[in-house]
């Protein structure tokens, strides 16, 4: 084996002259070309993340939402919940921002590829907050629910023949069955996402870390 | 200024591309992606070069960037079809040294090489780029005893997939 490696060591240093050349105004077009790596990638789609829940918010039937929430006795509850979740989504985006900037291409490949698994675990941390956040407001409107005797006056109905016990029933499903499946959805989106981009590094990182042992 | 570095810049690449391009050659299977990997790392080099300043020589300084590229920050756009007679050009063996023997030893060393994992590619590309172990290790992120321990189980894996 020595030998053909020597052997193949000897031709590969002769095979300059069968490789590719660009010209110079080849290789200048190129400065300017987007780049797809995964680190773009994941900064893409992290401010994503960050904005487009956000977002909704901005959305005219979200005033609605807010109104509930009022009538359900909850507003004060929930306006300091969205003040502690506004102040933890800023800490992220910070703490994001600054393990971004660390990822250089000039660091050795393990330090690379620990800054970028370092990044993403930021964004995981912050989808997992998020998601639990939104599990706390689905139980505070829930219990918000239980604990209202004027269900009707809040969630105004066409149907006038339905009883108040029942229609609460029928919320308190409707609410508790569609939070847990919204939630699972969102969670099963993010980890997918992350799973099939992140596949090759886990696996080229886990083949370095483990020559340590 | 700007036009200055990069001017600079893509001349000291135009002199040194062959490194980028024998990257490109162990990490891709196709004229595609080469050119699309051999893009890839121009961006990432030019993205770079404000900070390398001439610490290093350039070619050192871009070992480092173009494996990393290739092996961490790289991904496939598409699918695509594997042109066969691509590793035939890209390999060729010289007319007036030609030799049967030899030549079919290095066509099956060179496919086994293709077959290895992206760190193991790395590893095999220094070596046969002339890098001793402390430029490996110091590329790679580990220490030099476990690169030599890493090179010689890749020297293992090249045996077995030639002989199996």
């Amino acid at each position: 084996m020595m030998d053909e490696l020597e052997l193949l060591k000897k031709d590969w240093q002769k095979k300059d002259e069968h490789l590719p050349k660009l010209s110079f105004n080849e290789i200048h077009k190129m400065l300017w070309k987007k780049s797809s790596s995964i680190v773009k990638w994941i900064f893409t789609i992290s401010i994503l993340e960050f904005t487009v829940p956000h977002l909704l918010y901005l959305l005219p039937g979200m005033q609605d939402s807010i109104d509930i929430y009022d009538k359900l006795g909850i507003k004060n509850i929930s306006t300091c919940l969205w003040v502690v979740g506004y102040a933890v989504t800023f800490y992220f985006i910070f703490l994001f921002y600054k393990r971004y900037r660390e990822i250089s291409t000039l660091d050795n490949a393990k330090n690379l590829m620990e800054k970028i698994i370092r990044t993403r675990k930021t964004v995981k941390y912050y989808i997992i907050f998020g998601l639990t956040f939104l599990f706390i407001t689905c139980v505070m409107i829930i219990v918000g629910i239980y604990l209202n005797d004027h269900i009707l006056e809040v969630f105004p109905t066409e149907n006038p023949d339905v009883s108040e016990e029942k229609f609460k029933q029928i919320m308190l499903w409707a609410i508790s069955i569609f939070s847990v499946l919204f939630i699972a959805f969102m969670g099963g989106i993010y980890f997918l996402l992350y799973g099939i981009l992140l596949r090759k590094l886990n696996k080229n990182y886990k083949e370095l870390k483990q020559l340590e042992v | 200024m700007t036009k200055e570095l990069e001017h600079q810049f893509v001349t000291e690449l135009e002199n040194n591309q062959n490194i980028v391009h024998k990257v490109c050659t162990l990490y891709t299977n196709d004229r595609d992606s080469h050119n699309d990997l051999f893009q890839e790392i121009t961006i990432q080099l030019w993205k770079a070069y404000p900070k390398f300043r001439g610490e290093s020589k350039f070619s050192t300084w871009m070992y480092r960037v173009a494996l990393n590229t290739a092996i961490t920050l790289y991904r496939k756009s598409k699918r695509r079809v594997k042109t066969q007679d691509y590793d035939s050009v890209i390999f060729k063996i010289k007319a007036d040294e030609y030799d049967p023997t030899e030549e079919e030893q290095l066509k099956l060393m060179y496919q086994a090489v293709k077959q290895l994992g992206d760190i193991e590619k790395a590893l095999v590309f220094l070596y046969l780029e002339d890098k001793d172990y402390r430029e490996i290790s110091e590329t790679l992120g580990i220490t030099e005893v476990n690169a030599r321990v890493k090179m010689n189980r890749v020297k293992k894996k090249l045996r077995t997939i030639l002989n199996p």
